[in-house]
């Protein structure tokens, strides 16, 4: 810890420009002992307290409760007629591997081949990408960052959105990611139900040997004539349980083909992702017992003939099934509107209490590490927002973050940017004598 | 009067064809083609006049080209060719109100250097109304046979090319040794389109729209200015030549009009948009989507050539336990399709009298659609108005073309049975008096076209390396034929990584190998198509791509077992 | 120009030919009214008769024949209007040129788009179908009323509402010169072709005015250009530009070049950078046309903030939120609700952004943008206050006419069906494919065809 420290000493937090409230200052991360006092506390697993306190010490919740003593050594923050929150958590992000969207030299999320699942998102995500700061201080705290592209194109990890290198920002937890082969049509491109079958077969095929082989490479991996064979290192992982298969799945077509591929292969620590038609196979899902994450929730139907809130409805439904479900915004700049992407499901059916635990503990439950993040729990790392009410709603401000027990400086790009160019100086005339307003 | 017109006709049409009958004779013909004579009886037939008037047990008679006697007790000349007309239905020759028949697709017009300028040259970017489409016939061009065969005698053939191709022509779809002799007239029409030039000005709809009112107008401009300095070129600017003015003028002064292709309802209506703005005559061919459109085509008086292409009727799941929303999405899917089929008994019971035109159909297809029609709603006569005396008064030829009438061109479809039973088949086709002669099909169908041939495919299964040519370089890659339940299958690898394409619609036949492809370019789907020759474990072939209007060759060899 | 256009005088002949699009007679009763000009209102009731808003009070008894909606505990607020969108059209990009003045999105109309019900869903009433972005001087645009169902792009057309043309800056336009080797591939060759066409136009104007006034019979015309007629109506105010632009300098420069031409009503559309120039904006009187939040998906709008629209409303320049997006278009309602987070607007305000000032910028706030008498009956009834996360849309009227009645919602909204298609065709969203503004505009080379990119 201590050299965590000096590091942060060393590096400087956040450049740029002068802001308004601390002139020429740098604003650092805190992680003193907290105590939070007075807050309508929403633990997620256990109830709303309605005026409680949280000590953080050691990056961890070391008590939380209505009547909590307060170490004398704690700093002391009285959040009398605010909302304590855990963090939330954004389930399928691009963060810290894309920097600006258009530039490809600023993209690190696809890598060249079809068979990458060794490609580990975690190595690129770029700790001091200026997306951010700007997510947590929505009051998102950890986010599985994905890479993208073929049919297996790499290792995703979940990061905790502050730190100065991967490691510590990783949050614990990594899965393969697995691009189910598509009957689906996607973009501007328009192919006949025929290329979309041919192309989804070989694809198909493709993947199958994949794991063929990686299921062969499991039971001979630990001899030493085995040959280095990172591709199916990685898979072999996800044959025998030891990481997560993000099968990435969207129409009722290849839901259904998904899940009995899985059963078939008889894996277990399995997670559907997309799944944007799982409504319609909702009873499947629920059967199979494998959790989703889907999203973005706003997002148009998937089909011309569907109702024009389907995308809306689709966690509620799933939820209302049975299945655990976790939302994400697939986005990286505006990972921030993950609490509205749970709003918008809470208002077509999945109810605000089923909506807060889709971004909080399903999350974390669903990435394995139910037992560190996505409540407000002793002994779970400090990961919590502060606000002045109902996160979802728009309205609604976030006044203090923090991360793994760091109290977390709460400007961004977009708050320095607004507090510089607000009132400008100089404003029409660079000569005129500036009268304060 | 009657007689007048009967001795124009003569001047006009028969005239030519004695100096070609003298030119015939002016020689033996020792290849045994010509016929013995020219003058025809078909006798005991059902004759359809024209829609709805029927004779039977009756004679026709045709010579030199046009119908001289009709009726039950009719003179046989002397050096006729006596057809025995029992159980033989005969109609007036089918009329297509537009086609490309007879049009051999031009070389794409080469990519100009300077392409992204505002005015990119005429050539390129389609605007070429000066244009004649007898530049694009070819006496020997596949399509003038392949409708003949299912009745066709006349087709209003408008040119290839994009925005604006040129004018159209009605040629007879007869054999000639040169495309003047197929020619019934000229500048029928001034043809247009909605295709934009590949990478230039106008690309879409957007620029088209535009452009014509642009040319139009200066049409209008440049043609008063011709006509000023045409009264008194003194102190007037000498008005430069401008070919692609000039082609409006007859338009403008509404001698000729606009057929536009207009498939879609969105297109017909843009059309019909322009035709308001400017005032020309407008003809609307192709027209696929047209149930909601009667009234204003009415209210217009816009003419109408609906197309003789059909969708393919939707087939529903046969799965048994169907969920409600399928079963309620095919509904609503068989319910356009029967749009689709029974817009033409809609439109003509709305009062539209329309023809057809097939240039988006396949000829084979033709009498299937046509049954679908009836089966639809249009009366046989209806149908048959519209493939005769609607398209000869849509297309002003009425007085020589349409009906069976004598002095009409001797343009005849002989079926035996009645044309549109299904079982019928068409034993003689006489375009302007020259007889062509099919061939009854009996018992088991043979094989249709585009169907693989089991026993030849052996020859092509296998890999095959190809090398593929374009402008910017050499593609090499394999391709891969494998037989998949007696139907072909391949697919098209390629060494530099792009990803595989899978073939599609694989002929081959008589060792013609045809398929085509599509790969995606920046997001945006391009088809392939590629036709050519095996040759043992050599194949060569031509790559089109319809899109940009060019090809390339592609060769290929098969790789040793 | 030219006194207005021959051409212009047909289209309006055309139009009214069409223009009896249906009218609706309807009493909403007892609902919360903000009016967006006049505060508002609790538990008051809006008249409307054929098509208009015929009162505004309490107590209004429903004439004879006419529909009552109860809006008891429910919200009524003035139809959406989307300053940027590119739904219901065919085309969206002739990015062929860069100076493509003459084309017109009226000649792309598509009414049968199922994006224009998912909108109506949203609360929306009103778009304006934009041309792309891909060239520097782009084609007119096209203002809509969202009067789902029929399948005639005439029945949709705001009638009456001004002519509006769409500019574009910066990156894209640049990107178009680069990859064809001519210009401009600078922000220095975009003004540099801004000023020489508007120069080419006043000499186009010069030539037809004296053809015009010269009173010989026996005089010649000049040649006929509708690009220029369009540049000389733009000269003339008779054509609103909406200029896609990022970057404060290039919003800056433009400004500049219009003041020098003369021309005065200018809206920036997407305007990230919009905020850096703030007081330039308000004293030129430009308006901003924003995304609530994006940013960071290119170069151009790396240096954004959320605060944009609130920053620029503080400031005094009339700004409105806009989708861009068929999704976004969907929840506009939503997005505005963001400047309550980033930058404290009051409810009235944020409604605004969605509402009178995107009126404004469309030259039809006479007719929509707020609820008052004799204004058009665009209107959208919601179950909670708009601006809230939970807030569902119940009904959206055009001319007093319901379109979006949430009682009877049925889910296949398609007009035409490809019969050929098959019943389950599913299209999943991504969020990077959804900015159209450049669709059509990649011009596929041969080297791009052919070679592995």
């Amino acid at each position: 810890m201590k050299k965590f420290i000096s590091i942060l000493s060393v590096l400087v937090l956040l450049p740029l420009f002068a802001v308004a409230q601390n002139d020429g200052g740098i604003v650092r991360a805190d992680n003193s002992k907290f105590a939070l006092t007075n807050a309508k506390i929403y633990t997620v697993t256990n109830g709303v307290i309605e005026k409680g306190t949280i000590i953080i010490n050691n990056g961890i919740i070391e008590a939380v409760g209505a009547n909590i003593n307060i170490p004398g050594d704690a700093q002391v923050i009285d959040y009398s007629g605010q909302e304590i929150y855990p963090g939330m958590i954004d389930s399928g992000t691009r963060l810290g591997l894309s920097e600006i969207g258009s530039i490809s030299e600023a993209n690190d999320f696809r890598e060249f081949g079809e068979i990458t699942p060794n490609m580990q998102a975690l190595t690129a995500v770029n700790p001091n990408s200026v997306a951010i700061p700007v997510t947590r201080v929505s009051g998102v705290t950890s986010a599985l960052t994905m890479p993208a592209g073929g049919p297996l194109p790499g290792t995703a990890a979940t990061i905790s959105l502050f730190g100065y290198t991967p490691d510590q920002m990783y949050a614990g937890s990594k899965g393969v990611v697995m691009n189910f082969p598509s009957s689906a049509q996607r973009g501007w491109r328009r192919r006949t139900p025929e290329q979309i079958e041919k192309a989804r077969e070989r694809a198909q095929e493709t993947i199958n040997d994949a794991f063929d082989k990686a299921e062969l490479y499991a039971k001979i991996k630990e001899s030493d004539a085995a040959r280095y064979y990172p591709e199916m290192e990685a898979l072999a992982k996800v044959v025998t349980g030891e990481v997560l298969l993000y099968i990435e799945v969207n129409s009722a077509k290849d839901i259904t083909s998904a899940l009995e591929w899985v059963e078939e292969r008889g894996y277990k620590n399995v997670v559907l992702t997309g799944v944007a038609e799982g409504w319609r196979v909702a009873d499947e899902i629920a059967k199979s017992g494998f959790p989703v994450i889907t999203g973005p929730v706003l997002s148009t139907p998937t089909r011309g003939s569907d109702a024009y809130d389907t995308a809306y409805k689709n966690p509620g439904l799933m939820q209302k099934a049975g299945i655990k479900v976790a939302l994400r915004t697939m986005d990286t700049e505006n990972s921030r509107n993950l609490p509205y992407n749970a709003g918008f499901a809470a208002t077509y059916g999945m109810g605000r209490e089923e909506a807060l635990k889709a971004i909080t503990i399903n999350a974390a439950e669903i990435m394995g590490v139910g037992d560190e993040l996505g409540s407000i729990e002793v002994g779970k790392k400090a990961n919590i927002f502060v606000s002045t009410g109902d996160p979802f709603q728009t309205s609604t401000k976030i006044l203090d973050v923090f991360i793994d027990g760091y109290k977390i400086p709460m400007t961004s790009r977009h708050t320095e940017l607004y507090d510089e160019f607000l009132n400008r100086t100089p404003g029409l005339n660079k000569n005129a004598t500036k009268v304060d307003g | 009067m009657k007689i007048l017109r009967k001795t124009l006709f003569r001047l006009i049409f028969i005239l030519p064809l004695i100096g070609l009958a003298s030119s015939l004779h002016a020689q033996s013909d020792p290849t045994g083609e010509s016929p013995a004579t020219r003058t025809f009886a078909i006798t005991n037939a059902t004759i359809i006049q024209a829609p709805g008037k029927m004779m039977e047990e009756a004679t026709i008679v045709i010579t030199d080209g046009l119908i001289t006697a009709i009726g039950k007790n009719v003179n046989i000349p002397s050096d006729a060719e006596v057809l025995d007309g029992t159980d033989m239905f005969i109609y007036p020759g089918f009329i297509d109100g537009m086609a490309n028949t007879g049009a051999d697709r031009p070389e794409s017009p080469e990519r100009p250097d300077n392409l992204f300028t505002p005015d990119p040259p005429n050539y390129y970017a389609g605007i070429t109304p000066e244009n004649q489409v007898v530049e694009q016939i070819k006496v020997d061009e596949n399509s003038i046979e392949a409708m003949r065969k299912v009745g066709f005698t006349i087709s209003h053939t408008v040119p290839y090319g994009r925005m604006l191709p040129g004018s159209g022509a009605l040629i007879l779809l007869r054999d000639a040794d040169h495309p003047d002799k197929l020619i019934l007239s000229e500048g029928s029409s001034l043809y247009s389109q909605f295709s934009g030039a590949p990478g230039a000005y106008p690309g879409n709809t957007l620029g088209i729209m535009a452009k014509f009112r642009n040319l139009y107008r200066n049409a209008e401009l440049s043609k008063s200015h011709s006509e000023l300095y045409a009264s008194n070129p003194t102190g007037i600017a000498r008005p430069t030549r401008d070919r692609v003015s000039e082609a409006f003028y007859p338009v403008i002064e509404k001698k000729q009009p606009i057929f536009y292709n207009a498939s879609n309802s969105l297109e017909a209506r843009r059309a019909m948009r322009l035709q308001k703005e400017l005032g020309f005559n407008l003809v609307l061919g192709n027209l696929q989507e047209g149930w909601d459109l009667a009234d204003e085509i009415k209210s217009t008086g816009t003419k109408v050539f609906m197309s003789l292409e059909l969708p393919k009727e939707p087939k529903d799941s046969k799965e048994e336990d169907k969920s409600d929303e399928v079963k309620r999405l095919e509904e609503r899917r068989m319910e356009f399709y029967k749009k689709y089929v029974t817009q033409y008994a809609q439109l003509q019971q709305a009062g539209i009298k329309f023809g057809f035109s097939s240039i988006d159909a396949r000829a084979n297809d033709l009498k299937n659609n046509l049954l679908t029609i009836i089966e639809n709603g249009l009366s046989e006569d209806e149908a048959l108005a519209a493939l005769t005396t609607n398209a000869a008064a849509l297309l002003g030829i009425s007085n020589m073309a349409g009906t069976l009438d004598e002095g009409k061109i001797g343009n005849l479809v002989v079926s035996k049975g009645p044309y549109f039973d299904k079982e019928s088949q068409i034993k003689y086709v006489f375009v302007d008096g020259v007889k062509y002669e099919y061939d009854l099909k009996t018992g088991a169908r043979k094989a249709e076209d585009g169907e693989a041939n089991p026993a030849g495919m052996q020859a092509l299964i296998g890999t095959w390396s190809y090398e593929f040519t374009t402008p910017q370089g050499t593609q090499t890659g394999k391709m891969i034929f494998t037989n998949e339940s007696g139907m072909l299958s391949g697919i098209m690898t390629s060494s530099d990584g792009t990803p595989d394409v899978d073939l599609q619609n694989i002929s081959f036949l008589n060792n013609e190998l045809t398929f085509d492809f599509s790969i995606d370019a920046g997001g945006q789907s391009i088809d392939i198509v590629v036709e050519g020759v095996v040759d043992g474990t050599s194949y060569e072939a031509e790559a089109s791509v319809a899109a940009f209007n060019v090809s390339f060759p592609i060769q290929a060899t098969k790789d040793e077992a | 120009m030219i006194k207005t256009s021959s051409l212009f005088i047909l289209f309006l002949c055309v139009s009214a030919l069409h223009a009896q699009t249906k009218k609706g007679d309807v009493l909403i009763k007892n609902g919360t009214v903000i009016t967006i000009t006049d505060g508002t209102l609790e538990n008051t009731d809006v008249l409307v008769r054929n098509g208009k808003i015929d009162r505004i009070g309490k107590n209004l008894k429903a004439p004879n024949g006419v529909e009552e909606v109860d809006a008891t505990g429910k919200f009524v607020m003035p139809g959406i209007i989307d300053a940027h969108s590119h739904i219901a059209g065919t085309s969206i990009n002739e990015g062929t040129s860069q100076v493509t003045a003459e084309v017109s999105m009226e000649d792309v109309v598509d009414p049968l788009d199922v994006s224009i019900y998912r909108a109506l869903a949203g609360g929306v009433t009103s778009i304006h179908l934009m041309h792309g972005s891909a060239n520097v001087i782009g084609g007119q645009n096209e203002t809509l009323k969202l009067r789902w169902g029929s399948t005639n792009p005439d029945d949709l057309r705001f009638e009456g509402a001004p002519r509006t043309i769409k500019f574009a800056l910066g990156e894209n336009p640049t990107r178009g010169g680069r990859s064809r080797g001519i210009q401009p591939q600078s922000r220095m060759g975009v003004e540099a072709m801004l000023r020489n066409t508007f120069s080419d136009a006043v000499k186009y104007r010069d030539a037809w005015n004296e053809y015009r006034s010269n009173k010989s019979s026996r005089k010649v015309a000049p040649e006929y250009s509708l690009r220029m007629e369009t540049m000389v109506d733009i000269l003339e105010g008779e054509v609103l530009v909406h200029c896609h632009s990022y970057r404060a300098d290039e919003i800056y420069m433009l400004m500049k070049v219009f003041s020098d031409f003369g021309i005065e009503r200018l809206t920036f559309q997407h305007a990230n950078e919009a905020y850096k120039v703030a007081p330039e904006l308000a004293e030129f009187g430009a308006s901003a046309s924003v995304f609530a939040d994006w940013w960071a998906y290119k170069l151009e709008v790396y240096y954004s903030t959320a605060y944009n629209a609130a920053i620029l409303t503080k400031n005094g320049v009339n700004t409105s939120i806009n989708s861009d997006s068929g999704e976004l278009i969907r929840h506009l309602f939503h997005e505005a609700a963001k400047t309550q987070k980033y930058g404290d607007l009051s409810d009235n305000e944020a409604l605004a952004l969605i509402t009178l000032n995107p009126a404004k910028q469309l030259g039809i706030d006479n007719r929509v943008g707020s609820l008052e008498k004799g204004k058009d009956a665009d209107i959208a009834i919601f179950d909670s206050h708009p601006l809230s996360i939970y807030a569902v849309p119940q009904m959206t009227f055009v001319d007093g006419v319901k379109y979006f009645d949430i009682e009877n919602d049925v889910a296949d909204q398609r007009i035409y069906i490809d019969p050929e298609s098959t019943v389950e065709n599913v299209q999943i969203f991504y969020a990077d494919d959804h900015d159209k503004c450049m669709e059509g505009a990649n011009v596929v080379n041969f080297y791009d065809l052919f070679n592995n990119k």
